[in-house]
């Protein structure tokens, strides 16, 4: 159970560690803010106007992007000067047909500048000619230094040049560029152009027919290069023209047909507003420059003018996390390499799972607005611009990561000129701790698992050492009771708890053992000390009746002698079992079959007893055994003995002999009273008597102990139980055969 | 002139018991009550026979150990050991140490006189010349040979280390062949005390284990189960 804190503490470890690393992180991040701001300290050139045409307009839809551009762009038609911002090019096809008639009715007008001709061959146009679907215009904004560069790609079949002599700017292939300041006035201008080359600009009127003043503009520059496919233009427009707040569309007018010279596509590359035109975004560049060596994956830093304009944004906050997956293992022909790495597999597998209930885990994606800082808690930018320092957490708009920022003012002088504001994602520092958790986690559970399997493997070998102990005590002593081991061998050397038990049981057997021996010595031990005495007693009888004639003759006499005799029998029943475990050792065993020998047991026994009636049994005949004959007739002799002792009168001894399996069972039974209840194990105990019918006869109650002795000698036993049948008690000896055959049934 | 026996006995009350009933019956009597004042005296005064205990106060095998110091003094001297021991290996002990006979308590008087007097008239039969011992009473049967003056049996022409007990028991089966001896018949015999069947099955297996040293295949004495013994000629 202890086991189980070192997960929760860890845990709280971790959690710890997870505000630590936060508030490192925090720190960080106000001094990346400062330095940043330092950087920007005294630069006021930094926001000044020229460079202040970033948007700031919340609608994502409505922006267009100017890229950076590494070189001055030299409009001669080359594109390698774009670089490999020209990749960026996004790519516009003309809109569906019926989009495009609503659109064009635009350029149905009256003739300013174009002939009759043209003006009415304009019309029919609409309907007849299909949408060129060939069309397709590639558009790139760049920027550099004072101007704003535009690229158009355009696949165009048929390239059609302002005729010679047409004074009509909107009959050719041309470039529509529309300004609209923030007070709301629109500069229309048309690009075209008579030849591949420089093309002409004129300031238009609202329908694109006419221009107002019909004298070139030359503030803006473009130039047309013919290409396999169509043409390129390449538009240079001074940033003067386009502030933050400039909205601006951009749009490929295309004439195919050479005899109508009729427009059949507009594709406008700016996103199409009605209402608004688009603005376009551009970095102040030199924040940019000086930002662009800040720039960390995981990390945005803004730079905010007074107004809260943002001037230049570096980096971004959305950071892949990486997550280590462990593949699922190809099998190889190495076998145990595979095994591993499918455990390793499915381990890391179901860690995961764990861990996903536990920690936060960081967010591969969230979403977060990019550009734009108008609707965020703009308490901190305020302080910073109030000369603060200000560090605040705040989740992402989707609540998907926390967010954090620190801000630092700008100084110029005494004043503010700006805010630096520093962003950046707890990821990390989730992911940290997720590692670490994720360590210690599988640390823990490795440790734990190998303090379960340590545990299980020490209590399975304790079981099977206290069970060898046990089996071993339980075989120390055989059913009778007797010591056969009195050292016991399992874990006998052992240092620990279980070997001290299995040394102390030996020492108790030991000493068990020794006591049991002292008790079996003692009726011997008994006999010797009273023989002593009572061969006084008998000498002194034998002395007293030749002293005195009289008293030889005296029936007192008589009596104590037979008193004497009785005691001396009992002396000698008492060492018969001692010596007969010494007798059997020494004694020759011989086969023989026990049934004749029951046989001739019955006949001489009925010589001295003739009144004795005995019955014999056999269900199987020869039965061989090998055994000692004289013990087996002792046997015999003991418990005929003991039948006759308990038979209801005139009632006969039955013997009966029968083979079961590998043994011969010879069974003495007699009629008369039963064994009182639980007396039929005890009754082959040494000194356990029944009682007797003739008082004049001594039971010791050494009879069956010496029938059993024999019994077990010869490797049978013997049993006694009452007759189920009537009133009675059968003694079962059982003894084994000598080479029996297998029974054929 | 009256025949002297030695009584090592360290029981004052058994020990005066025996002196006066041998006295009774004619013997002189010596009585010792431990081994050192055995041996002390009898090496003095030699008796006619010699009656030991095996314990004799502290000594366990105190008999034991006289047994062999006067057996070095006198080889002919007849020792019966007369003990509470019963055990076989007493018994072959006190035996292998050329005791005559091994009795155990309780002892009837009667049968220790008789005893003495058997063994008194083997030492006399013993110091006959050789042409009066030819002359003796001898019983043949087969291979077996019995000298019922020096109380002897030879079985196969070797002479037999027997007890009195077993001599007489030998004796009683082999004067009747192919007949029982019942148990209570041999246990007259015996002339001890208290004798069970047990205790008769002990004679004859001692016995057949001595006829059995001299020839592995002697199967003269038959048991008859459930009733006693019988010796059984070769036909």
């Amino acid at each position: 159970m202890l086991l189980l804190l070192i997960p929760w503490m860890s845990y709280i470890y971790v959690r710890d560690m997870k505000s630590f690393l936060l508030s490192g992180q925090e720190d960080a991040l106000s001094l990346t803010s400062r330095a940043v701001a330092t950087v920007l300290h005294d630069r006021p050139e930094l926001f000044t106007q020229d460079t202040k045409i970033e948007s700031g307009e919340a609608d994502v839809e409505n922006e267009i992007y100017a890229y950076p551009l590494p070189n001055y762009i030299n409009l001669d038609g080359d594109l390698s000067d774009w670089g490999e911002q020209a990749k960026q090019a996004a790519l516009y096809v003309p809109p569906k047909p019926s989009v495009n008639s609503v659109q064009e009715q635009n350029t149905d007008s009256s003739d300013f500048g174009v002939t009759d001709q043209e003006s009415l061959s304009n019309q029919p146009s609409l309907a007849e000619i299909p949408a060129d679907q060939d069309l397709q215009v590639r558009h790139l904004l760049g920027y550099r230094g004072q101007f704003i560069y535009s690229l158009f790609t355009v696949k165009d079949k048929y390239v059609t040049f302002r005729q010679s002599g047409f004074l009509r700017v909107d009959a050719a292939d041309h470039i529509r560029v529309t300004l609209k300041d923030p007070s709301g006035q629109e500069k229309r201008y048309t690009l075209i152009a008579r030849e591949p080359g420089r093309m002409s600009i004129y300031l238009m009127d609202k329908e694109w027919q006419y221009p107002i003043t019909g004298d070139p503009n030359y503030d803006l520059a473009a130039e047309l290069s013919l290409t396999d496919l169509g043409y390129n233009v390449e538009l240079r427009i001074p940033r003067f023209m386009l502030s933050s707040d400039t909205g601006v569309q951009l749009s490929v007018a295309n004439v195919d047909d050479v005899d109508t010279l009729a427009v059949n596509a507009i594709v406008s590359t700016t996103p199409k507003n009605d209402e608004d035109l688009s603005r376009v975004l551009v970095r102040a560049p030199e924040i940019s420059k000086i930002l662009a060596g800040l720039d960390r994956a995981d990390t945005r830093i803004w730079v905010i003018d007074r107004q809260k304009q943002p001037r230049a944004v570096v980096g971004k906050i959305i950071t892949d996390v990486d997550v280590y997956q462990r593949d699922k293992p190809e099998i190889s022909d190495d076998f145990f390499g595979y095994y591993l790495d499918l455990i390793r597999y499915y381990y890391n597998f179901a860690l995961r799972k764990v861990f996903s209930y536990i920690v936060d885990r960081p967010n591969h994606g969230f979403e977060d607005y990019e550009q734009t800082i108008e609707e965020r808690n703009d308490q901190i930018i305020e302080q910073a611009l109030a000369g603060e320092i200000s560090n605040d957490r705040r989740p992402s708009l989707d609540n998907q990561a926390t967010i954090l920022m620190s801000a630092h003012p700008i100084f110029s002088g005494d004043n503010t000129i700006g805010a630096v504001v520093v962003e950046q994602s707890t990821n990390q520092v989730l992911q940290r701790q997720q590692s670490v958790l994720e360590n210690v986690i599988s640390v823990t559970l490795l440790v734990l698992l190998t303090v379960v399997g340590a545990i299980l493997l020490f209590a399975s070998r304790l079981t099977l050492r206290i069970r060898r102990l046990r089996n071993a005590t339980d075989n120390a002593i055989d059913k009778d009771g007797r010591i056969i081991n009195q050292r016991l061998s399992a874990d006998a050397r052992s240092g620990d708890e279980i070997g001290d038990l299995s040394r102390s049981v030996s020492n108790m057997l030991e000493r068990l053992s020794q006591y049991t021996k002292y008790l079996r010595g003692l009726p011997d031990t008994l006999a010797h000390e009273v023989s002593n005495p009572l061969n006084v007693v008998n000498s002194s009888l034998h002395n007293l009746a030749q002293e005195n004639p009289n008293v030889a003759n005296s029936k007192y006499l008589e009596r104590a002698t037979n008193g004497v005799n009785r005691i001396g029998s009992i002396l000698r029943n008492l060492t018969e079992a001692a010596n007969l475990e010494q007798a059997l050792q020494a004694e020759t065993k011989e086969v023989f079959d026990i049934v004749e020998l029951i046989g001739n047991y019955v006949d001489g026994y009925s010589i001295s007893n003739p009144d004795q009636k005995f019955d014999i049994v056999v269900h199987a005949s020869p039965l061989q055994v090998k055994a000692a004959p004289d013990y087996i007739a002792q046997v015999l002799d003991k418990l005929v003995d003991n039948a006759i002792d308990f038979a209801a009168p005139d009632t006969a001894i039955i013997f009966k002999a029968q083979r079961l399996d590998k043994f011969a069972q010879i069974d003495v039974i007699n009629q008369g009273s039963r064994l009182p209840e639980g007396m039929s194990e005890r009754i082959f105990e040494p000194l356990v008597s029944l009682g007797r019918k003739d008082a004049q006869k001594s039971r010791l109650g050494m009879g069956l102990y010496v029938v059993k002795l024999i019994a077990n000698f010869h490797g049978g036993d013997v049993i006694a139980r009452n007759l189920s049948s009537s009133d009675g008690v059968i003694f079962s000896i059982s003894l084994p055969l000598y080479n029996p055959d297998p029974i054929n049934y | 002139m009256a025949r002297k026996v030695a009584i090592v006995e360290d029981d004052f009350d058994q020990r005066e018991n025996y002196a006066d009933a041998l006295k009774q019956s004619g013997y002189e009597v010596a009585t010792y009550s431990n081994r050192q004042e055995a041996l002390e005296g009898m090496q003095k005064d030699m008796p006619d026979l010699a009656i030991l205990d095996i314990m004799l106060e502290h000594e366990m095998d105190g008999g034991f150990d006289l047994c062999r110091d006067l057996r070095a003094l006198s080889p002919t001297l007849p020792i019966i050991f007369l003990t509470a021991r019963d055990t076989d290996i007493d018994r072959v002990s006190g035996l292998r140490l050329d005791a005559w006979d091994y009795l155990t308590k309780p002892l009837n008087m009667q049968f220790l006189s008789v005893r003495i007097n058997s063994l008194f008239r083997i030492v006399d039969s013993l110091g006959k010349s050789n042409t009066e011992a030819a002359e003796s009473e001898r019983l043949v049967i087969d291979e077996l040979s019995i000298d019922a003056d020096s109380m002897s049996i030879r079985w196969q022409g070797q002479e037999l280390s027997l007890t009195l007990t077993e001599f007489w028991l030998i004796e009683s089966m082999a004067r009747h062949p192919g007949h029982v001896k019942t148990y209570d018949n041999m246990m007259q015999i015996t002339r001890q005390s208290y004798v069970e069947r047990n205790t008769i099955n002990g004679y004859i297996r001692r016995i057949r284990n001595k006829f059995k040293e001299i020839d592995p295949d002697f199967k003269n004495i038959q048991t008859v189960f459930g009733v006693g013994y019988k010796w059984n000629t070769n036909d």
